[in-house]
């Protein structure tokens, strides 16, 4: 289990201070693997090194499976190397002076017996596939190898929480979709709480029990992979988390809660969406959906009404293999669309489309006016007392 | 002979520590508040007190003696006679050593560099020989070579011209032949320096002039020349300052002359031929010196700062293009041989000479046949020769040790606390710079001052002198370590402390051995100057502190050139030993991992 309160953190940059955190709260259950994402800089790599110990916070609380390990208004930090917490680097550290063994056996050094140090190595090497390899100098490793040996190195004094630091970042695509695997696999069998920072959306979604999205230097909202990708609360989660339109509306008639329906006037025609908790009263507003959400229909043999329809051109067609992205013009509006990569009309043809309404999202127009909005902490308190209704 | 990289000086302001750490007063905080307080102690505290000698002392009282404050000793200084001279021949000393070293050393890096000329790699270690020789042997065995009377040289030259005259036609006791000896000193160490800049040029800036249609000779003018000019200019300032420090050989060589320069008048003014010591001369020279020094360290701190606007450095391994000379391969391959033969060979092999013969004689079939390696065995029977390389021995390696473990914490705190304590890092990472500005002559003059009269009794004993060597060697060795720990990335210590080790053993564990490569080079590096340097030798020893390098000083004066010799050999060849040993280990060590 991990708490963490308002924490707070600054650094000395070229340009004057630079708030690095600005108040991060969240907590992830025990067993639980909660990634931070986000772009660079926007503070996932400094929670977690604050978490880890590596920095020190200014303001705020970590507790540590109810233990806390840093308190600023108690003057309280335990040290990284008293915190029982693993860690796998970026870069994954492996050093290398030191054979595969020795690098996986270091945390194990005080006051055991060289025998069990060899079973405790041997046993974590092979539940890693690394059989054979303990006498290797870390050099003649290859990159996945090298991220099972950090991940090996972690593990192996059975700490309470073990974080992860874009683990993946460095491999190439291929092995970096199996590794997304076998860390999902590892993690479900040895169930131990995780924090993951990571800036790619598809690791995060596949990999989370929950996701925290940062935005400079705030925790912007926290949910399950599906709740997020599906009805984000803020503009900015929904830009990062996938591709996604965004149409300049007019509001019709407005719900009363957060995820109300409600109804919009927008150059494609009338749509009926969710009102998201962002969305305020007199504030200009677009309407957001995905790309794979869009769908054609020939209007001699609909049953569409006419609302949350459009008609375009298709104006591109790219095919990607196992889908295909489509640029329809309406007007003024280009927009994207994953379609099936086969079943697409060709370029130039005239398409009538549709977008469900529980897909379908308002959201202030510009993200600025969503950042005068909640802070980050009611927002999610909001968030869950709404999914609760 | 120090080469070093570009200077950095954290420039972070501190974060205030939102509270003081529960962990208490850890290993690294009590390591860190060590390292400040050693570092500042070697470097700090002597210069304080030399400048509060400078107006303390009297010609004939030491600075803690008197009470009565004085600037007596400036106003000497600025109104003797003697002074006009002095500086002038500093100048003149100055100037004429820079003319002969640094355009030979401009012409060998671009040669070795960047032209085609055949058997570079060879010619390029041939040049970097003399660094092993010390310099108060090159300037005996130019002695050897251009005494008006005896000199080899100078009796080949009279037989070749038939001149009746029995001395001269060269005469080394003169500024010139100062300014040759020391001039050609700087080429080995000026020649690593420049080339190192012809070197990390990007080769696509001169392409790029090729392409626009100009040939070699306007590309070298008109953008390789830009392009290297302020490492030149730095590479100027830097040797500008070594010769001002330079004390052996116009040590040597102005002492029969009459030739005096700062460095020597410092010396000259506490070890007087007649009367007592004047220490409030010395120190008031010594203060001139420094603040001179530190002035054009100061430039130099600026110049290569800005250098990095310049840089062309990338970590790719590409090689310049070669320049074909065509018809000039033939002369500058005569040019390269000629400067080896006369800068490398000659001085050596007369060094050998003079240390095979029991009394002097010129090289011919007489003297062939008395040759003996006698000389190498029977002296040893001398026991202040026996104590001398004893004390050596320990002086070398305790320096070494010295210098190296402060330089590891030095860069540690300097590379690692940046941020956290970027204040503290910053006045660590200067002060430790700053001895690069401080001339070995006037460490010693200073030392003297401390500790004469302080409550560590180490006056007098072998530990003043590592003391001093320490702290001229910490700016060079901790400059070495520091660009070192950049390359180790952070993560690699931090994984040390996830894994649960505290920082001393991260230190001891996973940063000494990555460090190791840098660590061994230095270490050598230290000890072999340390095993040569004469002047803090010979400010701060005594008949039982003996070293090697002041032996031979004696052994000369007292006219035993043989045995001068026979140490010379001896020394110079066990610090190329040592130095190509150290590269050896250093390289293995690098390769075991990489």
């Amino acid at each position: 289990m991990i708490r963490i309160k308002d924490l707070v953190k600054s650094f000395q940059g070229a340009k004057g201070e630079v708030r690095a955190l600005r108040g991060v709260s969240f907590e992830v259950s025990k067993g639980q693997l909660f990634t931070l994402l986000g772009p660079s800089g926007c503070g996932k790599t400094t929670t977690l090194r604050c978490i880890a110990g590596l920095e020190q916070p200014l303001e705020g609380e970590i507790w540590v499976n109810d233990r806390p390990v840093f308190s600023a208004s108690n003057r309280t930090f335990v040290a990284p190397e008293q915190r029982r917490i693993g860690m796998v680097f970026q870069s994954y550290a492996i050093w290398p002076h030191m054979t595969v063994f020795q690098n996986v056996a270091y945390p194990l050094a005080s006051g055991m017996s060289r025998k069990e140090i060899a079973s405790r190595v041997e046993q974590i090497l092979e539940r890693l596939s690394l059989g054979g390899l303990a006498d290797r100098l870390a050099p003649n490793l290859s990159g996945g190898q090298q991220q099972r040996v950090a991940l090996a190195r972690a593990l192996v004094a059975q700490p309470e929480v073990l974080l992860l630091d874009e683990p993946l970042s460095n491999l190439d695509a291929k092995l970096r979709e199996q590794m997304r695997f076998e860390l999902k696999a590892l993690h479900e069998s040895l169930n131990i709480t995780t924090v993951y920072v990571t800036h790619d959306q598809e690791e995060a979604l596949a990999l989370s029990d929950q996701i925290g999205l940062m935005h400079e230097g705030a925790l912007l909202e926290v949910g399950a992979p599906t709740e997020l990708y599906l009805r984000p609360a803020h503009r900015i989660t929904a830009d990062f988390l996938g591709t996604a339109n965004f149409v300049p509306v007019q509001v019709k008639s407005r719900g009363n809660q957060a995820w109300d329906e409600m109804v919009v006037e927008s150059p494609l025609g009338t749509f009926v969406a969710r009102r998201s908790i962002e969305w305020r009263e007199g504030l200009p507003a677009s309407l957001f959906f995905r790309p794979e959400y869009v769908e054609f229909f020939d209007p001699n043999n609909s049953s569409n009404n006419g609302t949350n329809t459009g008609i375009g051109i298709i104006e591109r067609v790219t095919f990607l293999g196992n889908s295909a992205d489509v640029v329809i013009r309406c007007g003024e509006i280009a927009l994207r669309v994953r379609a099936h990569p086969t079943r697409t009309p060709a370029a130039g043809k005239k398409v009538h489309f549709s977008v469900a309404p529980e897909f379908c999202i308002v959201f202030p127009a510009s993200p600025s006016a969503g950042r005068l909005a909640p802070s980050p902490q009611s927002s999610h308190s909001e968030r869950t007392k709404t999914l609760g209704e | 002979m120090i080469v070093f990289r570009n200077a950095f000086v954290s420039r972070t302001r501190v974060l205030p520590a939102p509270f003081s750490l529960k962990a208490g007063l850890s290993g690294r905080a009590w390591a860190f508040g060590f390292t400040l307080l050693i570092v500042s102690y070697l470097v700090i505290v002597p210069l304080i007190t030399l400048l509060y000698a400078s107006i303390k002392s009297t010609e004939d009282k030491l600075p803690f003696e008197t009470t009565a404050t004085t600037l007596s000793n400036y106003a000497l200084v600025f109104s003797s006679p003697a002074t006009l001279p002095l500086l002038l021949n500093t100048l003149l000393f100055t100037l004429g050593s820079l003319a002969i070293g640094l355009p030979l050393a401009i012409i060998f890096a671009w040669l070795l560099e960047r032209t085609a000329v055949p058997g570079r790699t060879w010619i390029a270690s041939l040049i970097l020989v003399p660094m092993t020789i010390p310099s108060l042997l090159s300037a005996i065995a130019w002695i050897q070579l251009l005494d008006p009377r005896i000199g080899l040289v100078n009796v080949a030259l009279r037989g070749a011209l038939g001149l009746s005259a029995d001395t001269g036609p060269l005469d080394i006791y003169s500024l010139g032949g100062m300014c040759f000896v020391q001039g050609l000193r700087l080429v080995p160490s000026a020649y690593l320096m420049i080339a190192a800049s012809f070197r990390a040029m990007d080769p696509s800036l001169e392409e790029q002039s090729a392409m626009a249609g100009r040939g070699v000779g306007q590309t070298t003018l008109r953008v390789t020349l830009p392009i290297v000019r302020p490492a030149l200019l730095a590479a100027l300032i830097y040797f500008i300052i070594v010769v001002i420090e330079s004390f052996d050989i116009p040590g040597l060589l102005g002492f029969t002359a009459r030739i005096r320069v700062l460095s020597t008048a410092i010396y000259w003014a506490t070890h007087s031929e007649v009367g007592l010591p004047d220490y409030g001369l010395a120190s008031a020279l010594g203060t001139i010196v420094l603040v001179l020094a530190l002035f054009l360290m100061w430039i130099y701190h600026r110049l290569t700062a800005h250098q990095e606007r310049f840089a062309t450095i990338t970590g790719k391994g590409y090689r310049p293009r070669q320049i074909n000379l065509g018809k000039w391969t033939l002369p500058a391959l005569l040019l390269c041989l000629i400067y080896v033969f006369i800068a490398v060979l000659l001085p050596f092999v007369m060094l050998l000479w003079t240390s095979v013969q029991p009394f002097y004689a010129p090289p011919s079939m007489d003297s062939f046949g008395r040759a003996t390696f006698d000389g190498y065995l029977n002296i040893w029977r001398d026991s202040s020769v026996v104590r001398a390389v004893w004390n050596t021995t320990v002086l070398a390696v305790v320096t070494a040790v010295a210098t190296i473990s402060l330089s590891v914490l030095v860069s540690w705190f300097v590379v690692r606390r940046r941020r956290e304590s970027g204040a503290l890092a910053g006045y660590l990472a200067t002060v430790s710079f700053l001895p690069q500005g401080v001339p070995s002559i006037v460490i010693g003059l200073a030392l003297i001052f401390v500790y004469v009269r302080f409550p560590i009794p180490i006056y007098g004993t072998l530990w003043i002198i590592a003391l001093a060597m320490t702290t001229r060697y910490l700016a060079f060795s901790s400059r070495t370590t520091t660009s070192a720990l950049i390359q180790v990335h952070g993560e690699l210590e931090e994984a040390s402390q996830m894994a649960g080790a505290p920082w001393l053993r991260t230190l001891r564990r996973i940063t000494v051995p990555l460090l190791a490569p840098a660590m061994i080079n230095v270490f050598f590096w230290v000890a072999v100057h340390a095993m040569q340097e004469l002047s803090m030798a010979l400010m701060l020893y005594n008949p039982s502190t003996v070293v090697v390098s002041t032996m031979i000083w004696s052994m000369w004066q007292n006219g035993r050139t043989a045995d001068a010799a026979v140490l010379g050999v001896m020394l110079t060849l066990l610090s190329a030993l040592l130095l190509l040993g150290g590269q050896l280990l250093s390289y293995l060590r690098r390769n075991s991992y990489q």
